[in-house]
């Protein structure tokens, strides 16, 4: 571990904006609880059941998604064939499209009349059943949100494997199965504690997905229980605790995921992959995972296309609040993208200059903070903190939108900035020690050229996490400062179905966009420079 | 790249100051759910509407939900903005009141045509509907006439509800089943358990999956076909008329005391609940007005079949107990 340079200022940079995003997140949680009033009637949860129930879903869509993850990554980064930047594209573009939509193009595809009973009725003459409810169907549609953002995520590890230590493997003739140990494994293992967390908190935490396809008030998630507090019942007090509890768990998860990302990855450099073809039965079961992962990733998102399409797509796109809207998302989108980028650098800079096991685990947690803190309990305390302050909340509302987006991609930003930094610190710590390089020539002249690629990435996940939240901007939009996402859910609850599907599209389009030009762009950016 | 950014900027820091007064007109700030402020809901209209008459703004601030306007005056308290809220309903009007933030409307209200008396001294009723199952006549052909006929209906027979802590419909149908059955409430919540493909946490998602077809039924309002008649020329989708009767939601607006514009503030209510405010509210919010409106009101509500029997349930009585009817809903269908 000596051979890491001496980087203080990077190390006090990450441990101040640590304790600023704990700060953040105890002024939230007090403020809340100095507005409380004791007139409130204390909200009763069985929460030992909510905890045991969640625990279960999450921690079975964690293992599903990451299983998953692995075989399409491992699948897309032998595979090449036309279309597959569109593809890995669609696979990226999951996670960050508003869960309902996925979940309504989920049920377009299995559910009672989507296109598989459908056309089991036509061709066997019975439908098939329905497993988009229940259990089933939360699996289901996180695996669909969660697995395709994991392959996309050990997918750039994979790809940024340097193609010197592929020569070597394949003049060594290495089997599929020992190439996989070898070279795959421990390139993708360094993710996949953080990877495992941020899969954890989303499915511990989703709301909507779990209420809609949940079947009932059985198959729950503590932020249900957390939002009757706030809403129904106003017994802060009580929001608070159960925040509390869902915090605790979640700080549980989060320090395990940081405290076991010490591993450090191989050697990082971007290259183009050489030609190294797998044997016949791998190459087959290569495309067979493709494909299954097309059915089940691809599908419900064109379906989510064709119906935007052919609902009211012209009738949308003359309407200037929706040009209004999309200019708001953009600016807002490419502001959270700008912040986030800051953040993430501060935190795995700071993190990849420092040896010290307890601190290096310190600093991997408060990117986690905003999935653990339930987002109503997090828009409700900027609420009161903005109004403490003396600030109309409609004159902070984009900037607390900006704030809280950026913080909900912070997590995502670290899991693809760090394991990069780290590996470079450490591969190139000796060499840049003797060249005596300052922290900013270090920046400049060697992590940033490397790391192009994964910054556009980052900045595509931030851009579009933006550009399809609902969370805080629910609370803070108004008729002037409406996002896509918002203008979509207030077109849903006027019987605009249309209109919604049209957006719903919109936005599907352009997280593709972003997320097939970004890292591209990037990547070209930071090699003119470096 | 400089420049877009400064752009961006500026944009921004114009969004953030956007609302911007008028500052030789009184202007009067408004607290609603944000359907009603939407550029297709009544806000935009009422105020085209009201403005030249009073020589005022009306500032529509839009929370995310009806109970969430309440729950900002209430964290507030005296130093709030809003002279008004309109959107809160029949539902939450007790607990709303027993806040005490609310001022005496001392309006006299006889033109109201309601399916129950108004008696309520703070609250201006301004829309109203009932409860009820939406059904397709394309794919349910003989729709139930009761709770009990539905509950007899093979377990394949699908509906949609909403979550009663997070959505109006959802709290609406809990009321719906306690004020028509009582005491064997949970008896008929249980009965319901095997026909509920989902509770959803709003509405829109609910009415979303009956629409795709995924459900038969889905938990609305008596309303909701006059949109697709008048919007889409549908007339397949229909309201389930129950036997038992059906649970009413009347739509309120109220002063808050803080206001200092107490007059002006009723002077909007006054007009808001008569004839020429009312027309503007069913083809905008898709809810019947509280007034007749006789020819005015659009052919799509004048035709549409309306319950025999309306049911009631006390202020006093859901303050008191629609937390524990919740439990028992949820432990019911749990």
């Amino acid at each position: 571990m000596l051979t890491l340079p001496h980087r203080p200022v990077r190390i006090a940079l990450s441990i101040t904006l640590a304790l600023a995003i704990a700060g953040l997140i105890i002024a939230v949680l007090w403020a809340i609880l100095a507005a409380a009033t004791d007139t409130a009637t204390p909200s009763r949860v069985d929460i030992p059941h909510l905890l045991r129930m969640t625990s279960i879903q999450a921690g079975l869509t964690t293992i599903f998604s990451l299983a998953v993850g692995m075989a399409l990554a491992w699948s897309l980064n032998r595979l090449r064939f036309p279309g597959r930047d569109l593809v890995v594209g669609l696979f990226s573009a999951a996670i960050v499209t508003p869960g309902m939509v996925v979940a309504f193009g989920l049920l377009s595809i299995w559910g009672r009349n989507g296109w598989i009973n459908e056309a089991s009725k036509a061709i066997f003459g019975f439908p098939l059943g329905n497993p988009a409810f229940g259990l089933s169907g939360i699996l289901l549609a996180h695996v669909i949100l969660d697995g395709a953002f994991a392959a996309r995520i050990l997918l750039a590890r994979l790809d940024a494997i340097p193609a010197s230590r592929l020569k070597v493997g394949q003049s060594l003739a290495l089997s599929t199965s020992q190439r996989f140990r070898l070279i795959d494994w421990p390139a993708m293992r360094t993710s996949l504690p953080g990877l495992g967390a941020i899969i954890f908190l989303l499915a511990f935490t989703s709301f909507p997905i779990v209420l809609l396809l949940g079947g009932g008030p059985a198959n729950q998630t503590l932020e249900v229980a957390i939002y009757s507090a706030v809403r129904l019942d106003f017994d802060l007090v009580g929001a608070v605790r159960l925040a509390l509890t869902q915090i605790g768990v979640c700080a549980i998860v989060i320090l395990l995921a940081s405290a076991s990302t010490n591993v450090i990855a191989p050697p990082h450099g971007g290259s183009t992959t050489p030609l190294w073809r797998d044997g016949a039965f791998a190459r087959a079961l290569q495309w067979l995972v493709l494909a299954l992962s097309t059915i089940g990733f691809v599908l419900p998102l064109l379906s989510v296309l064709i119906d935007g399409v052919t609902g009211g797509f012209g009738r949308v796109l003359v309407q200037p609040t929706f040009w209004w809207a999309f200019g708001t998302s953009m600016i807002i989108g490419s502001a959270s993208a700008a912040l986030t980028l800051v953040l993430a650098l501060a935190l795995c800079l700071g993190r990849s200059a420092s040896s010290g096991k307890a601190l290096r685990t310190l600093l991997g947690t408060p990117s986690f903070a905003y999935l653990a803190v339930p987002a109503v309990v997090l828009s409700l305390g900027f609420f009161l903190l903005i109004r403490n302050l003396g600030l109309a909340p409609e004159r902070a509302a984009p900037f607390v939108v900006i704030v809280a987006n950026s913080l909900l991609a912070l997590p995502f930003a670290v899991a693809t900035l760090g394991p990069p930094l780290d590996a470079i610190a450490h591969a190139r710590g000796k060499l840049i020690r003797s060249l005596g390089l300052s922290g900013w020539q270090q920046f400049w002249s060697v992590e940033y050229p490397l790391l192009g690629k994964d910054i556009g990435l980052m900045l595509a996940l931030a851009f579009c996490f933006s550009l399809g939240d609902l969370g805080v901007i629910a609370l803070f939009g108004t008729q002037d400062f409406q996002t896509l996402p918002l203008m979509m859910f207030r077109a849903l609850g006027a019987y605009r179905g249309n209109d919604a599907a049209a957006i719903a599209a919109i936005l599907l389009i352009g997280t593709i966009l972003a997320f097939v030009g970004l890292p591209r762009l990037f990547e070209r950016i930071a090699h003119a420079r470096g | 790249m400089v420049k877009s950014i400064s752009m961006a900027l500026a944009v921004l820091f114009g969004l953030s100051a956007l609302p911007a007064h008028a500052q030789d007109m009184p202007t009067l700030t408004i607290y609603t759910y944000d359907g009603f402020a939407a550029e297709w809901g009544p806000g935009p209209q009422l105020s085209a509407a009201f403005e030249p008459i009073c020589g005022c703004r009306l500032n529509w601030v839009a929370a995310d939900s009806s109970i969430g306007t309440l729950r900002r005056v209430q964290l507030e308290g005296a130093t709030t903005e809003a002279d008004l809220i309109v959107g809160l309903d029949t539902a939450i009007a007790g607990e709303a009141r027993a806040t005490g933030l609310f001022a005496d409307h001392g309006l006299t209200l006889d033109d109201l045509a309601l399916p129950e008396a108004w008696t309520d001294q703070q609250f201006v009723p301004f829309d109203y509907s009932h409860f009820a199952f939406m059904y397709d006549t394309d794919r349910t052909t003989t729709p139930p006439k009761s709770f009990e006929e539905l509950i007899a209906l093979p377990d394949d027979f699908k509906i949609v509800i909403q979550d009663p802590r997070s959505a109006t419909p959802g709290l609406g149908l809990v009321l719906w089943i306690k004020a028509a059955y009582g005491d064997r409430a949970s008896e008929i919540w249980a009965g319901l358990k095997p026909h509920i493909l989902t509770v959803t946490r709003e509405w829109s998602e609910s009415y979303s999956l009956f629409l795709d077809g995924e459900a038969d039924m889905a938990l609305s309002y008596t309303t909701s076909p006059a949109y697709h008649i008048k919007e889409e020329g549908d007339e397949t989708i229909k309201a389930a008329l129950f036997e038992e009767g059906h649970y009413p939601q009347i739509e309120v607006a109220g002063v808050l005391k803080s206001s200092d514009q107490q007059e002006l503030a009723k002077q909007f209510l006054a007009w808001f609940a008569s004839s020429e405010g009312q027309k503007i509210i069913p083809t905008t919010n898709w809810m019947f007005p509280v007034v007749d409106l006789g020819a005015d009101l659009d052919p799509a509500f004048a035709g549409l079949p309306q319950p025999e029997k309306t049911l009631h349930l006390s202020d006093e009585d859901i303050l008191a107990n629609s937390s524990a009817w919740i439990d028992e809903m949820l432990a019911a269908v749990q």
